[in-house]
C-alpha cells in the first residue's frame, strides 16, 4: 500500500532512547505448568464420571452375559427376588417403589416449596427474606439419616393414628417415606425457584403493576410464567434428589418389593436395595454383587437424564435474563 | 444517532438538512481506502510531526469481535510526550482501539486484530512479543476506578512487587507524590483503598500505574465516573505527567479533549447499507487546536460544535 | 390569543399529573372486592405452606432433642458402642472416624476443587468443546445420587483399580469425590464474583495471569470459597449411604486410623444402625446421636452462611 510509505517516514526511533524489549524476559515455564496442573484437576471430574460409568458397566455387562439374566426379564419382569431360589430379576417392583416414594414426596414438596418460593420472591420484605432464606438453606443441610429417623419414629406413628390407610405394615410405608423425602426437598425447590423468580427483571413486574394488576396476579400470571424454565429445573433437580435418596427409604419404606403405588404399602426402592444388599459381605463376581451394579446403572441413567434436563432448563433461563 | 455518516469526506458545505444527506446514501461509494486518505492528509502537512518521536504507529488496524468489526482500518501515529485524545460518539470503537495498544484485547478470546501496530518501531503483535512485557511498558487507567481490595500501600506496591523491582517502599512514595496524592494519604497508607473518595481512587490507580514506570499511559475515560473537581485534578495531573510519559486518553467529553490533549483523533460510527452492522472509523486526526477550530472534515465540525452526537 | 387565557406549561403538567394520579387511584381503589379476597386467601395459603415447611424441618430437630434427651451425657462422646448395654454406649470411635474422614475430605477437596474452579473460570475458553464437556460434567456430577458414589467407591477404590480395601482412607476418598463437584461449583461462583476490573487492573500493571489469580482473584474470592467448602464438608459429615458400601462398620470399639484395615466407623452410620434396631433404648441413643450431629452441622452451616452474607457484594 502506497499509504504505508508515507506513514513509515515518521517511524524513526530516537537513537537516544534505549531500545525497548517486548519479548518476555524468561520463557515463563512456571505459568504454563500451572495452567496444565489446574487443567488436570478439572479433568479429574471427567475421570470421576468415567470411573463411575466403567465401574457400573462392567459388572452390569456380567450381569446380562455371565449371569444370564435377560434384558427383557430385567426391565419388564414383575418379580424381584434376586437372593431367593429360584431367583427372579424383574426390576419393575423396585423401580415402581422408587417412583412411588418420589411421587408422594413431590406431591407434598412441590406445592409447599413453590408457595414458599413465591412468598420469598414476591411478598417477603427484604428483612423477612434475609431471615427466612438462610434458615431454609441451613435446614437443607439436615442429613437425610436424621430425616429418616424422624420419619420412622415420629411421622409414621403419627400418620398411622390419623390416617390408618397410609401405614399398612407399621412402621413402614411408601407414603410416609415420601412425606419425609418431601421435607428433605422442600428447601431445594423453594431456594432454587426463588432464585429463578428473582432473576425475572423488575421492569416486567412494574409494567404489570402499572396496568393495575394485583400482587397475586403479578406473581401467578407474570413472574411465575416468566421464570418457568428455572422453576421446572428446580423441580426436576428435586425429583432427581428424591429418586436418589437412600437413607430415608431404607429406614421408612420397608423392604418388600411390592409392585404398587399404594402409599400405605411397604416398598423396596432401587437405592434401598443397593444400600441393604451391599452392606452385607458379598464377594466380587457373585450374581448378587452384579445385581447391585445393574440396579445402580438404571438409577444412574434415570438421574442423569433428569440432571441433564434440569441443566438445560437452567441454561435457558440464564440466557433469557442474564 | 443524529450524526450523518454518509457525508462525503471532501464536503465542506455545512449541511443544514439532514434528510437530504440521508437520501444520498445509496450513491455513497466511498471505499475504505479513500477514507484513509482523509486521515493521512493532515499528517503529511503537519511539519511538527516530522521532528517528533513516534511511540505508536497504527497502520490499517481493524479489530473484530467474533468476526464483526468494531473499528475498521485505522491509521495514525501517536507521539512521545504528548497527550493524544481519541474522541467520538459511543460505539465508535475508541476504547477498543485503545485496548489494542497494550494488548488488553488479548483477554477477550473472540477479539482479533488485523493490520499493524508498531511500538517504537517494533511490531506489537509480533510472534515473539509477550503481552505481559508490553503491559509493563504501556500502562492503563480504566473508566471506573478499580483499586484492589487491599491497603493503599499494597495497591501501589503490587506492581513493583510482581515485576520484581527493588526499593518498593521508595517507589510507592514516589508514585504517590507524582500522582499528587501523597499529602492526602501519607498518614493512612494501611487503610483499605475502598475507603477513599472516587477521585482519590482514580488518582491511586494512576499512581499504581506510575509505580511500574511505564513509557506510555493509556486512559480509558478516566474521569467519566468523577465529579468536576476530581476531574480537574486529574487533568492537571496529565499535563504534568506528559513531561515524562506519553499519554493516550479516550474521552467522550470534548471539552476535556480540548483542555488536555495535544492531538485529537475523531472517530465515528459507520453503518452499512442495511444497517445490520456498525463499526467505528477514524475520520480525522490532527493537532487538537485544529480539530476544534478548523477541522477539515465537516463531520468532525458537526461533532465538535455539538451539532450531532 | 392572549397569553392569560392559556394555561401555562407547568400548570398543564400539574393538571395532567393529577389527572393520571386520580385515574390510577380510582383503578386501584375500585379493585373489586373479590380480587382483594382472592389476594388475601392466596397470601394466607403461601404463609401456611411456608409455615409447614419451616415447622416440619424444625420438628426434625426438636423431635431428636426430646427423644434423645435421656441419653445426653458425656458418655455419649467418651464411650464406645455396645450391642448389649445401650445405657453405657456412646459414639467415640464413630466420632473420631468421622473426624478423620472429614479431615481427609478437606485435604483432598480444597486443593483439587479450587484448582479445577480456577481453571474453568480463568483459563478455560468456553468456546472449546472439551471445556464445555468438563463444565457439563461437573454440573451433572453434583446431581449424581450419593449411593452411586458408594458403588464407585466399592468397585473402584475399595476393590478394582485402587484396591485399598475397606479402610478409612477409602471412605474419605469416596466422600471427597462426592463433594468435589459442589466445591468446584461454589468456588467458581466465588471466583466469578470477583469483578473483571480487578483482573484488568492487575494485568495492566504487567502482572502475569497466574500472579493476577494468585495475588488478586483468589484472595478476593476466599470468603466465597470457604463458604462453599464448609457447606460441602457439612454435607459429607451427614452422608451415610456411600459409607455403607465402602465398609464403615458399626461396632468398632477402638479409635480408627487412616490406613488401619481392622475397620472404622462413622457417626451417621452408627446412628443409622442404632435407629434400625427395634429396642427403644437404641432409638434414644440414635436420637441423641442425631442431636450431636445436627449441632455440629447447623453450627457449620450457619457460620458458612453468615460468612457469605457478611462478605458478599463488597464491590
Amino acid at each position: 500500500m502506497e499509504a504505508r510509505d508515507t506513514i513509515g517516514a515518521f517511524g524513526s526511533v530516537d537513537e537516544a532512547r534505549p531500545a525497548t524489549i517486548l519479548e518476555a524476559p524468561s520463557p515463563r515455564y512456571g505459568e504454563k505448568l500451572i495452567k496444565w496442573v489446574l487443567a488436570a484437576c478439572a479433568l479429574l471430574s471427567v475421570l470421576t464420571t468415567t470411573a463411575i460409568v466403567v465401574s457400573l458397566l462392567v459388572p452390569t455387562f456380567d450381569f446380562f452375559t455371565r449371569d444370564g439374566v435377560g434384558l427383557g426379564e430385567f426391565l419388564f419382569g414383575t418379580g424381584w427376588a434376586p437372593t431367593f431360589q429360584p431367583a427372579s430379576f424383574g426390576v419393575l417392583p423396585i423401580l415402581v417403589g422408587t417412583l412411588s416414594t418420589s411421587l408422594w414426596g413431590m406431591l407434598f414438596a412441590v406445592p409447599i416449596g413453590l408457595a414458599a418460593a413465591v412468598w420469598l420472591s414476591e411478598y417477603a420484605s427484604p428483612r423477612q427474606r434475609k431471615v427466612v432464606k438462610p434458615v431454609l438453606e441451613v435446614l437443607a443441610g439436615i442429613p437425610t439419616v436424621a430425616i429418616g429417623i424422624f420419619g420412622l419414629v415420629f411421622l409414621s406413628p403419627l400418620i398411622e393414628d390419623v390416617f390408618p390407610f397410609m401405614v399398612n405394615v407399621p412402621p413402614f410405608s411408601a407414603g410416609v417415606a415420601g412425606l419425609a423425602i418431601g421435607l428433605m426437598i422442600v428447601p431445594i425447590i423453594a431456594s432454587l425457584s426463588d432464585d429463578a423468580m428473582r432473576s425475572v427483571p423488575g421492569g416486567l413486574r412494574e409494567a404489570a403493576y402499572g396496568l393495575g394488576s394485583t400482587r397475586m396476579k403479578v406473581s401467578t400470571r407474570v413472574v411465575f410464567p416468566a421464570a418457568i424454565s428455572g422453576i421446572i429445573a428446580s423441580l426436576v433437580l428435586a425429583g432427581s434428589r428424591a429418586v436418589g435418596e437412600t437413607m430415608v427409604v431404607l429406614l421408612v419404606a420397608g423392604a418388600s418389593p411390592n409392585l404398587t403405588f399404594d402409599p400405605g404399602s411397604s416398598v423396596l426402592t432401587m437405592t434401598a436395595f443397593i444400600g441393604q444388599t451391599a452392606t452385607g459381605d458379598i464377594s466380587t463376581g457373585s450374581i448378587t454383587y452384579d445385581t447391585i451394579f445393574a440396579v445402580g446403572s438404571l438409577l444412574f441413567v434415570i438421574t442423569l437424564a433428569l440432571n441433564l434436563f434440569a441443566i438445560r432448563m437452567v441454561r435457558k433461563y440464564r440466557e433469557v435474563y442474564e | 444517532m443524529g450524526n450523518s455518516p454518509t457525508e462525503q469526506p471532501g464536503r465542506t458545505g455545512r449541511p443544514n438538512e439532514d434528510g437530504q444527506l440521508h437520501s444520498e446514501k445509496p450513491n455513497d461509494d466511498r471505499s475504505p481506502a479513500q477514507g484513509i486518505s482523509v486521515i493521512r492528509e493532515p499528517a503529511r502537512n503537519d511539519d511538527d510531526a516530522w521532528t517528533k518521536d513516534t511511540v505508536f504507529e497504527v497502520k490499517g488496524v481493524t479489530v473484530c469481535y467474533s468476526g464483526k468489526p468494531a473499528v475498521k482500518n485505522v491509521t495514525m501515529d501517536i507521539f512521545r510526550n504528548e497527550v493524544t485524545a481519541l474522541i467520538g460518539p459511543s460505539g465508535c470503537g475508541k476504547s477498543t482501539l485503545l485496548r489494542c495498544l497494550n494488548r488488553m484485547n488479548d483477554l477477550i478470546s473472540s477479539a482479533s486484530v488485523d493490520g499493524e501496530i508498531l511500538y517504537r518501531g517494533q511490531d506489537l503483535y509480533g510472534t515473539k512479543v509477550d503481552p505481559v512485557q508490553v503491559r509493563k511498558l504501556v500502562g492503563m487507567v480504566f473508566q471506573k476506578p478499580n483499586p484492589f481490595p487491599k491497603s493503599i500501600y499494597d495497591n501501589i506496591a503490587f506492581g513493583p512487587r510482581v515485576i520484581g523491582m527493588d526499593n518498593v517502599e521508595e517507589r510507592v512514595e514516589k508514585a504517590l507524590r507524582r500522582a499528587a496524592l501523597w499529602d492526602e494519604v501519607k498518614d493512612r497508607l494501611d487503610d483499605n483503598a475502598y475507603g477513599m473518595s472516587g477521585g482519590q481512587q482514580q488518582r491511586l490507580c494512576i499512581a499504581r500505574t506510575l509505580a511500574v514506570e511505564p513509557e506510555v499511559i493509556l486512559m480509558d475515560e478516566p474521569c467519566s465516573a468523577l465529579d468536576p473537581i476530581s476531574t480537574g485534578r486529574i487533568e492537571d495531573l496529565m499535563a504534568e505527567l506528559k513531561e515524562d510519559f506519553s499519554i493516550v486518553i479516550v474521552t467522550h467529553n470534548m471539552q476535556q479533549a480540548a483542555r488536555v490533549s495535544d492531538r485529537t483523533a475523531f472517530l465515528i460510527v459507520e453503518l452499512d447499507a442495511t444497517e445490520d452492522s456498525r463499526w467505528g472509523q477514524l475520520v480525522e486526526y490532527d493537532e487538537t487546536g485544529r480539530i476544534f477550530t478548523n477541522p477539515r472534515d465537516s463531520r468532525t465540525e458537526d461533532y465538535v460544535t455539538g451539532k450531532v452526537g | 390569543m392572549a397569553p392569560r387565557t392559556r394555561i401555562p406549561g407547568t400548570e398543564r403538567a400539574r393538571l395532567a399529573t393529577s389527572g393520571a394520579h386520580a385515574t390510577t387511584l380510582r383503578r386501584l381503589t375500585a379493585q373489586p372486592g373479590a380480587d382483594i379476597w382472592k389476594g388475601n386467601i392466596f397470601l394466607a395459603a403461601l404463609l401456611f405452606a411456608l409455615t409447614i415447611a419451616l415447622a416440619g424441618l424444625a420438628a426434625i430437630i426438636l423431635q431428636a432433642a426430646i427423644e434423645g434427651a435421656p441419653a445426653f451425657s458425656i458418655k455419649l462422646l467418651t464411650n464406645g458402642p455396645s450391642t448389649v448395654n445401650p445405657e453405657e454406649a456412646g459414639f467415640r470411635p464413630a466420632l473420631i472416624g468421622t473426624l478423620y474422614l472429614i479431615l481427609g475430605v478437606i485435604l483432598l477437596v480444597v486443593p483439587l476443587g479450587v484448582a479445577a474452579a480456577v481453571y474453568l473460570e480463568e483459563y478455560a475458553d468456553g468456546n472449546r468443546w472439551w471445556n464445555r464437556v468438563v463444565e457439563l460434567n461437573v454440573q451433572n456430577l453434583a446431581g449424581v445420587p450419593s449411593i452411586i458414589y458408594g458403588i464407585l467407591g466399592l468397585a473402584f477404590i475399595v476393590r478394582g483399580p485402587l484396591d485399598l480395601g475397606f479402610i478409612l482412607a477409602a471412605g474419605s476418598l469416596t466422600l471427597a469425590l462426592l463433594v468435589l463437584p459442589t466445591v468446584i461449583l461454589a468456588s467458581r461462583e466465588a471466583i466469578r464474583a470477583v469483578p473483571s476490573s480487578i483482573r484488568e487492573g492487575s494485568l495492566a500493571l504487567g502482572a502475569t495471569q497466574w500472579q493476577t489469580i494468585r495475588r488478586q482473584v483468589l484472595p478476593a474470592a476466599i470468603p466465597g470459597v470457604v463458604t462453599g467448602v464448609i457447606l460441602a464438608v457439612s454435607r459429607a459429615i451427614g452422608e451415610t449411604a456411600p459409607l455403607l458400601l465402602v465398609g464403615a462398620a458399626t461396632f468398632v470399639t477402638f479409635n480408627p486410623s487412616f490406613l488401619g484395615d481392622d475397620g472404622y466407623s462413622a457417626l451417621p452410620v452408627l446412628i443409622f444402625n442404632y435407629a434400625s434396631r427395634p429396642q427403644e433404648e437404641f432409638r434414644v441413643l440414635a436420637a441423641a446421636g442425631v442431636v450431636v450431629m445436627l449441632v455440629v452441622l447447623l453450627a457449620m452451616n450457619s457460620f458458612a452462611i453468615w460468612l457469605r452474607n457478611r462478605y458478599e457484594q463488597q464491590w
